[in-house]
């Protein structure tokens, strides 16, 4: 590892469609995963549908292009890569 | 799957519907005095030769319920036509399979309309195409007048909060604008649907 600045997590969910769930769940695998090694998780209520994870800026899940939640384990191959870039 | 009276009678009542809610009966009520019934609306609904059972599967976090079901609620409180009977979508698994939007997605709310013996005269999910679609070409305006909302189809989590906040201003103060549109919507598809069926 370099020494990479820890990232940023952004996941944006649609708060009016019961996606609460899957926002604790991904945001909890990724605070077990990561700890420090994350500089925040922030999470976004939004509406639309929507459920989309960003990684140091860069949108790696969005429902409305992949379609449906993401694998918890690709989120963390997008951290990983940041980290170790 | 089929509904018979005993399990039509496990549903909640609409006013027990929203007594055990744990969020948003602020807007659930709100929404129903907002609701607009013309006259010619509630008579054609009590002019129904026989009251309509009406399944709803439904949750109190999702904003179409809370939008549509309170539509529902005043035909029926003001009609007395229509007995309703609530079933939480995620502990009523084997229903919601049966109405899945497209085959696929578990939207709500959906309406179930039975007649006296239990089978179904029509079911509604969700809310009507042309909400959805006058909503939709409301979006593309507001972002359209506002370069700094970026794209439509973009993420806004790179958006700065301020701006993200301006934009969920603009959007609520659109879905408020359309909302007696969306409503007398709702009320047309329904009496379109049981009036059509139940006469």
């Amino acid at each position: 590892m370099t020494g990479a600045a820890p990232p940023r997590v952004k996941i944006t969910y649609c708060a009016e469609c019961g996606y609460e769930g899957q926002t604790l769940e991904l945001a909890r695998a990724l605070m077990l995963e990561f700890g420090s090694r994350l500089s925040a998780i922030e999470l976004i209520p939004w509406d639309s549908g929507t459920f989309d994870v960003s990684v140091a800026g860069q949108l790696v899940h969005s429902m409305r292009r992949e379609g449906g939640f993401p694998d918890y384990e690709e989120i963390k191959k997008a951290v990983r890569a940041h980290l170790t870039a | 799957m089929t509904i018979d009276r005993a399990r039509f009678e496990q549903g909640l009542t609409y006013a027990a519907f929203k007594a055990q809610m744990t969020r948003n009966l602020d807007r659930v009520e709100e929404n129903e005095r907002r609701v607009e019934l013309r006259p010619e609306d509630v008579a054609a609904f009590r002019g129904l030769p026989r009251p309509v059972n009406v399944v709803v599967l439904a949750e109190d976090w999702c904003g179409d319920v809370i939008a549509n079901l309170p539509v529902l609620g005043r035909i029926a409180q003001e009609s007395g036509r229509l007995n309703v009977r609530v079933f939480l979508r995620d502990q009523n698994d084997d229903i919601m399979q049966r109405y899945l939007n497209q085959g696929k997605y578990k939207s709500i709310p959906v309406f179930v309309f039975l007649d006296e013996s239990f089978r179904e005269l029509g079911h509604w999910i969700e809310r009507p195409a042309s909400v959805t679609e006058l909503r939709a070409e409301r979006r593309r305006e507001i972002f359209a007048a506002h370069p700094e909302f970026g794209a439509p189809d973009a993420s806004v989590d790179q958006l700065p909060e301020d701006v993200r906040g301006r934009l969920q201003a603009e959007l609520q103060k659109m879905r408020d604008d359309t909302t007696s549109f969306a409503n007398a919507e709702v009320i047309r598809e329904i009496r379109d649907l049981v009036t059509r069926v139940a006469a």
